[in-house]
């Protein structure tokens, strides 16, 4: 192993959404390639390559306009970019950074005062023979517009709200209208990322109806009503797994791949789209995402050897066993991508939400995080801290200090301190409110007498670091005397319980929701955090709703020095705790066979093995 | 009461019926009591004895031993994977706690959900049992196909969907396990009772007038016991391996109550970092376990069956 290597390995979870941009600084992130290094043979054209899907992470959701309870990389990153492309292409190999070469869309052109933004298209068509044109933006946009509440991305007052309107004044032109003002960068990076043209063979509410053409006037789409009944009916074929790979409707891709098939259980087989018009043509035959419930499975198949996994992963537990692995045909190298961790905790649960509403009551729980301890121990030094939601890995420049250094170290006794100075008393061993109130030494609003500090948590089940964590957090949180219950589930079930709701809701009887991977920025690749703390955004799991946030980011979104709107918003957040930071991971320590190559792993998780190949 | 009393009350004296003195030990032994001579029965098994001494250190080590020996066992801290030394003589496992201690946690919750699913695996399959095999007819066919339908779903899958909709807990877990332990009790005192409504004191009884559910409390469940007490003991064993079962696939107690299971399961992460003692020392408890309570199952079989019995 490399010092660089030895710098950068490890770890097996999973980021929530799927990764993209960072900034020029981010693309600091240089990680080992050993692919490269390994003595070159004989390129092969054809080959199977397989890849293994994280444990219990297996793609569930194929349509690219994608709600939060299915909004992960490896639906987003690892599925559905792999056939249908979004207008622009994030990461440079390794490095971070937008990619126009890799992206349907030439750069957007802004004009009158950044109101004004013009997008054209490259020369892309779809595996039915049509070509990519500005109608199929057209079409995403109006199937957001009519359906921004089931868009995990959306953030109320920005996209599509901020779009005055929008035209395709020719085939390859799409012009936005913007309400004012914003910030190129940020309206690139985490507006127009997000935009992915469909085809206009989708645009129907059935399948018995024929696929339209693109000619064809009055779509469905073009009516706020019948754009909704699109989106249902997509919606609807997405949810039918066990038709995806012969689906009249998914089969149609701009992509480099097509499905071949696809398992319920997550075992995709895809297959080059003869079709594909972009860069990077798949020199290999097959392409296989493999599904497995937990690291421990897919490292016995990985350590069996035979070939049976191209790209896998060591788990943190197993790193003594990377020289055999290494033995056993595969280069080992460190994924690291550009996001922070935490979990996320209910505001809006009827019972426990009023507690979590209280800062002294979220910073007491900050207390009981050991981040040092945590990645020294159980993710072996392959992870960086979380102190707000601004990146700390790869590299970059948005963290400012608020981010780097941190204000709640692990302190048992901070956080007793902070409970018993405001009316909380330790009985039978928890905590219980003695002094009910809004006054600044009482336990809070909504807060009765007699309510105890216990908590319900659910974590991802299959990795150990996780597990190890949260028993060490459960342990804590018991010295403070708060009372967590422990419970695990699959990433997919974690998830699909951490999501917004009303707390008349019976779906919102969660608690705390910890799916191991926190928050990979992409397709919001500029780390303002609007998906995930805007008060209604998509994203915002724990409902977090709080005037100033929302201030302080939107700021970030116009602000004309943007790195000083960034730094008010990390450095209110790294102290308002709107979640539970726990330490950033590295993706995975990646196992890839030494007879592949061309692997890049992308800072933003996007897979590309179109650029893959094997030698013999 | 002797035990042939308690089996048939309404049997005059200790003899057992059928039972011929053949040779002058045996004769000794047919003179004693009912009890004396099962007793004696089950202590000239010597796997009998060995499982008894099995179980009886299993409960001194379970519940006894934490008495003297004080660990941490729940609180998760930083020293973890430690191999067995000085104040761990087992090690620590993946979250610092230390192995013996949680062994002992592990074997008590094991053999309370172990006995108290059998208790109530044998009250429901008797009664079951019972009640199908005397009344008979379209009683009979009713309940036995309920069982029938119960025993052709897949064990496992029940106890996954039960354990996944609702909060691992020791009383969910015994009702878990009863709740699909019971059926095998079930078919053997049906069995049972079918041969035991023929006998002639039960005829007796209803000549005299006895009501049929007098029957069935007093006279049919109290000769069943033997089938019962036997498959209780195997029942127990039985629910302590699908507790472990339940624990090695994730669905055991949640953190941090241990069992045997969830520790085994744990121990399986590092199995390529040569942690044995994750993994041997609560696969052993296992088996050791499950093999006394057969141990005894069996023996107590032999002893009650009057058919195996030396004559």
């Amino acid at each position: 192993m490399t010092s660089l290597e030895e710098s950068h390995t490890q770890t097996i979870t999973r980021k929530r959404a799927s990764a993209l941009v960072g900034t020029t600084a981010a693309a600091a992130m240089l990680l080992a390639a050993c692919g490269s290094s390994a003595p070159s043979t004989s390129k092969v054209t054809g080959g199977t390559a397989t890849f293994a899907e994280g444990p219990g992470a297996n793609p569930n959701y194929i349509f690219p306009l994608t709600p939060s309870t299915n909004f992960s990389v490896d639906n987003l990153a690892q599925f559905q970019i792999l056939m249908y492309r979004p207008l622009y292409f994030f990461g440079n190999g390794e490095a971070a950074g937008v990619n126009y070469t890799d992206s349907i869309a030439n750069p957007p052109v802004f004009s009158n005062n950044n109101k004004t933004v013009t997008v054209t298209l490259k020369h892309y068509v779809w595996s039915d023979g049509e070509q990519v044109t500005s109608r199929d933006v057209i079409f995403w946009m109006n199937l957001l517009k009519a359906n921004k509440a089931n868009w995990a991305a959306y953030v109320p007052g920005a996209f599509p709200d901020n779009v005055v309107s929008y035209s395709a004044p020719n085939a390859t032109t799409v012009v936005f209208q913007l309400n004012r003002s914003y910030n190129p960068t940020w309206f690139t990076y985490n507006e127009l990322s997000q935009i992915t043209p469909l085809p206009i063979a989708w645009d129907r509410t059935s399948l018995s109806q024929p696929a339209p053409k693109p000619t064809a006037a009055n779509l469905p789409d073009t009516t706020p009503s019948g754009a909704v009944a699109v989106y249902n009916f997509l919606n609807k074929q997405a949810t039918s797994l066990s038709t995806y790979a012969t689906s009249p409707i998914w089969s149609v891709v701009d992509g480099p791949w097509k499905l071949a098939s696809f398992t319920t259980e997550g075992k995709a087989v895809f297959v080059p789209n003869k079709s594909y018009a972009g860069p990077n043509k798949p020199l290999l035959s097959k392409f296989v995402e493999l599904p497995f419930t937990t690291e421990s499975a897919e490292f016995n198949v990985l350590r069996s050897g035979g070939g049976a996994i191209s790209y896998g992963y060591i788990p943190v537990t197993d790193l003594s066993q990377k020289g055999t692995i290494e033995s056993a045909g595969y280069n080992v190298t460190s994924w690291i991508d550009f996001g922070f961790n935490y979990w996320v905790i209910n505001f809006n649960n009827p019972t426990v939400g009023p507690i979590f509403k209280q800062t002294y009551v979220r910073q007491a729980l900050q207390h009981l995080v050991d981040q040092p301890a945590w990645i020294s121990t159980f993710l072996k030094g392959y992870a960086v801290p979380s102190y707000s939601p601004v990146p700390l890995a790869p590299a970059n420049s948005f963290a400012d200090s608020s981010s780097r250094n941190n204000v709640f170290p692990y302190s048992v006794s901070a956080a007793k301190s902070l409970l018993t100075s405001h009316g909380w008393k330790l009985v039978n061993g928890v905590m219980t409110c003695q002094s009910p109130g809004t006054g600044a030494t009482q336990c809070g609003a909504g807060i009765s007498s007699g309510e105890t500090l216990t908590f319900n948590l659910q974590y991802l089940s299959g990795v150990t670091a996780t597990q190890q964590e949260m028993a060490a957090f459960q342990s804590a949180a018991a010295s403070a005397g708060i009372r967590i219950n422990l419970s695990s589930g699959t990433f997919n079930q974690v998830i699909t319980n951490a999501a917004p709701c009303k707390p008349t809701q019976a779906s919102c009887s969660w608690q705390m929701e910890n799916w191991g991977g926190g928050w990979e920025y992409s397709p919001d690749n500029y780390p303002t955090g609007g998906e995930i703390f805007a008060t209604g955004a998509g994203s915002n799991f724990g409902n977090w709703n709080d005037p100033t946030t929302n201030t302080l980011i939107q700021a970030t979104h116009t602000a004309a020095n943007g790195q000083a709107a960034l730094n008010a918003y990390q450095n209110y957040m790294a102290r308002a705790l709107p979640v539970v930071f726990q330490p950033a991971a590295n993706y995975q320590i990646s196992a890839i066979s030494t007879k592949l190559r061309g692997v890049t792993q992308n800072a933003y998780l996007n897979l590309t093995p179109e650029q893959w190949y094997l030698v013999k | 009461m002797s035990i042939a009393e308690s089996l048939n009350p309404d049997l005059e004296g200790g003899a057992v019926a059928g039972a011929s003195p053949a040779g002058g030990e045996v004769a000794s032994a047919y003179t004693g009591s009912a009890w004396r001579l099962t007793m004696r029965s089950f202590f000239d098994n010597r796997l009998g004895l060995i499982g008894l001494v099995m179980l009886l250190l299993l409960l001194l080590f379970s519940f006894a031993a934490p008495f003297v020996y004080h660990s941490n066992t729940l609180v998760a801290n930083y020293s973890i994977n430690l191999p067995p030394g000085p104040g761990h003589p087992l090690g620590t496992d993946g979250n610092g706690r230390d192995i013996l201690g949680r062994l002992m946690l592990g074997g008590q919750i094991s053999l309370i959900i172990g006995i108290a699913s059998a208790i109530i695996t044998t009250i429901i399959g008797t009664l079951w049992g019972a009640i199908a095999g005397f009344f008979g007819g379209a009683v009979d066919t009713v309940m036995m196909r309920i069982v029938d339908v119960l025993l052709a779903i897949p064990t496992i899958f029940i106890l996954l969907y039960l354990q996944t909709i609702y909060h691992p807990t020791i009383a969910l877990l015994i009702g878990t396990i009863s709740s699909v332990s019971w059926l095998t009790a079930a078919r053997l005192v049906r069995g049972e009772t079918l041969s035991l409504r023929a006998r002639e004191y039960v005829k007796a009884v209803r000549v005299m007038g006895g009501s049929r559910w007098r029957i069935v409390y007093r006279h049919i469940i109290p000769n069943t016991i033997g089938v019962v007490v036997v498959q209780a003991t195997f029942t127990v064993a039985n629910a302590i391996l699908i507790l472990a079962t339940l624990g090695f696939l994730g669905f055991g107690l949640e953190p941090p109550a241990a069992d045997w299971g969830s520790m085994l399961s744990g121990g399986v992460n590092y199995i390529y970092d040569g942690y044995w003692w994750l993994i041997y020392p609560a696969g052993l408890l296992i088996v050791l376990t499950v093999l006394s309570f057969n141990f005894i199952g069996d023996a107590l079989r032999d002893a009650l069956e009057v058919r195996l019995q030396r004559r």
